[in-house]
């Protein structure tokens, strides 16, 4: 079983392809052109250094957000239109699992932060469970004083991981149970994108092209805009 | 396949989500359109986010619906199109990011395609023969231009607006006299039941070169109305219709005489407009032109267009690059004489 993995729902831009053996290659382009520019030459890209042609691709994962709204649908498309012209099935992962994932090992409480833009963050918690990661309630959006507030409530020692804490740092450092995890880790990546997808492809949790849904955690701020526009 | 090309072409420029398989560049083997109306129109206008939201979820879909009307497997197509602008940069990038995928894991060529050459191509689609030159009204919600079409992939703009699109007016004037949304197809139907020579708008622009204006004639609509609040939104709605109408085919008639254009095409979701269509074909029969007025779903956005435009710009340029990105300020590539 080989698994594309395509990872676009923040400012950068990633792709891995991996299976039992692990990933057997992977890009990522932190400064590159745009998403949409840069997507499909690193997935061809990628394949070339895997040695691999596209159709012993089995699985399609995609990163379904939340995330910034135009990367993560460049990266929807893409997966979506790659599975369904391989006629595979995909695996969905949303982005904060994506970004707690590196940080397994830890006993501490983890808060996964991504930058959700407009002075407001997408968060999730985990903790620590034999064999991976729990999600201790659901995904939200809120101010980095909310997150600031959620973790003093906690009083345990928490890490704090994404591109959100980084932004927010100087919100966050004067706390004192609180760490913020490296900043190499503040990103979502290809590579634990098909690590997680392997251990929900191992159990089947497969979903059709059609069937995949993204994250937005927002919905469309249509009214505001468009009623009050002058004729 | 018969050595005949058959291309899988992709729209998703604004609110429709589109796919259509054309073979040999004039037969249409499937298009399939799905329109987000319904979903806009309590905003009263197209909303980008929920545009770009209902793409991603409709994409494909769309295009699996198209093959599978066509009987046509992905690995056997000659080419994947889809437009890249100009356009909602959102939308557009949905359909890029489809089309450039499935190049890649079909093993075909992937080609961009400027949304306004598809509309240009709708007509030669539905009527391959056509002669250059030919003058192209192409009158949509987000362009009003005259174009003489004097080959394939060789256009010069006449005329353009200066200000609203025809399609933004009739959007307009609908909103302010509260009618709804899409203004076109509303103020078409009301204009059946009124009298187009009730009211005198005005005609800007009129003998004065080859632009168009719109945005004073939508305010001449509102002033009359706030002066005249009694008066029947059906004959305002003919009388509007009617100066529109004879704005464009007036310009267009007198551009077919300087290029001595051999027809009249229309192209554009205005050209959808009944008024429009029935005075166009009306020229036709009072002056030596053609007329040609596509189909009315050729004229709305959809897919076949692209896979047409797609199907000349093949042989001209080759394929596209897979690093294209969406460019939502798309010109025409207009030469200059
Ligand atoms: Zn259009």
């Amino acid at each position: 079983m080989l698994i594309l993995g395509i990872e676009s729902a923040t400012k950068q831009v990633g792709c891995a392809i991996g299976g039992h053996e692990g990933v057997l290659a992977s890009t990522h382009s932190a400064r590159g052109r745009r998403h949409a520019e840069s997507l499909t030459p690193q997935i061809e890209f990628t394949l070339g250094q895997a040695r691999i042609t596209i159709d012993e691709i089995s699985v399609v994962a995609v990163d379904v957000g939340p995330g910034l709204y135009t990367g993560l649908r460049v990266g929807l498309a893409t997966a979506m239109a790659t599975a369904f012209g391989l006629s595979v099935p995909m695996i969905g992962v949303n982005s904060l699992d994506l970004v707690a994932f590196p940080l397994r090992h830890t006993r501490r409480l983890i808060a996964a932060a991504i930058d959700a833009r407009r002075g407001e963050l997408f968060t999730a918690f985990y903790r620590q469970v034999p064999g991976g990661l729990q999600r201790v309630g659901e995904p939200a959006v809120m101010t980095p004083d909310d997150l600031y507030a959620n973790l003093q409530a906690t009083g345990t020692e928490c890490l704090v991981v994404g591109d959100g804490a980084l932004r927010y740092r100087d919100q966050l450092d004067g706390m004192t149970k609180v760490e913020i995890a490296d900043e190499s880790l503040a990103y979502p990546s290809a590579s634990s994108l098909v690590a997680l997808a392997h251990a929900r492809a191992l159990r089947e949790e497969f979903v059709q092209p059609g069937e995949i849904a993204p994250m937005y955690l927002r919905r469309p701020d249509a009214e505001a805009n468009w009623q009050s526009r002058p004729i | 396949m018969n050595g005949e090309t058959a291309i899988l072409g992709i729209e998703t420029s604004c609110d429709e989500t589109a796919a259509a398989v054309l073979t040999g560049g004039d037969t249409v083997l499937s298009s399939v359109v799905s329109s987000q109306v319904d979903l806009h129109a309590r905003y009263g206008g197209v909303v980008p986010e929920i545009a770009s939201r209902a793409h991603t979820g409709l994409i494909t879909p769309v295009i699996a619906q198209a093959l599978v009307e066509a009987g046509r497997r992905g690995p056997d197509l000659s080419a994947i199109a889809a437009t890249y602008g100009p356009g909602l940069v959102g939308s557009l990038l949905v359909g890029v990011s489809a089309a450039k995928a499935l190049a890649l894991t079909w093993g075909v060529p992937f080609i961009g395609v400027n949304h306004l050459e598809g509309h240009l191509y709708a007509g030669l689609l539905e009527e391959p023969d056509l002669e250059f030159p030919l003058i192209v009204l192409l009158v949509s919600g987000g362009h009003t231009m005259l174009v003489e079409m004097q080959g394939h992939g060789r256009y010069r703009l006449i005329g353009q607006t200066v200000d609203d699109a025809a399609g933004e007016a009739f959007d307009k004037v609908a909103r302010y006299l509260d009618l709804g949304y899409p203004g076109g197809p509303i103020i078409d139907e009301l204009a059946t039941q009124g009298d187009p020579t009730s009211i005198t708008f005005p005609r800007p622009m009129l003998n004065d070169g080859y632009d168009f204006s719109f945005s004073g004639l939508k305010t001449a609509v509102i002033t009359y109305v706030r002066s005249n609040p009694d008066v029947s939104a059906e004959d305002v709605a003919a009388s509007f219709q009617a100066a529109v109408v004879d704005v464009l085919l007036t310009k267009a008639q007198r551009a077919a005489e300087e290029v001595g254009a051999t027809a009249i095409c229309l192209a554009g979701g205005v050209a959808a407009n009944s008024e429009l269509r029935e005075r166009t074909l009306d020229l036709a029969l009072t002056t030596g032109f053609r007329a040609y007025v596509p189909s009315r779903s050729m004229c709305t956005d959809n897919a076949a267009m692209i896979a047409a435009a797609a199907h000349w710009r093949m042989q001209s340029d080759g394929p596209s690059k897979l690093d294209l990105g969406a460019n939502p300020g798309l010109r025409l590539p207009f030469v200059n004489a």
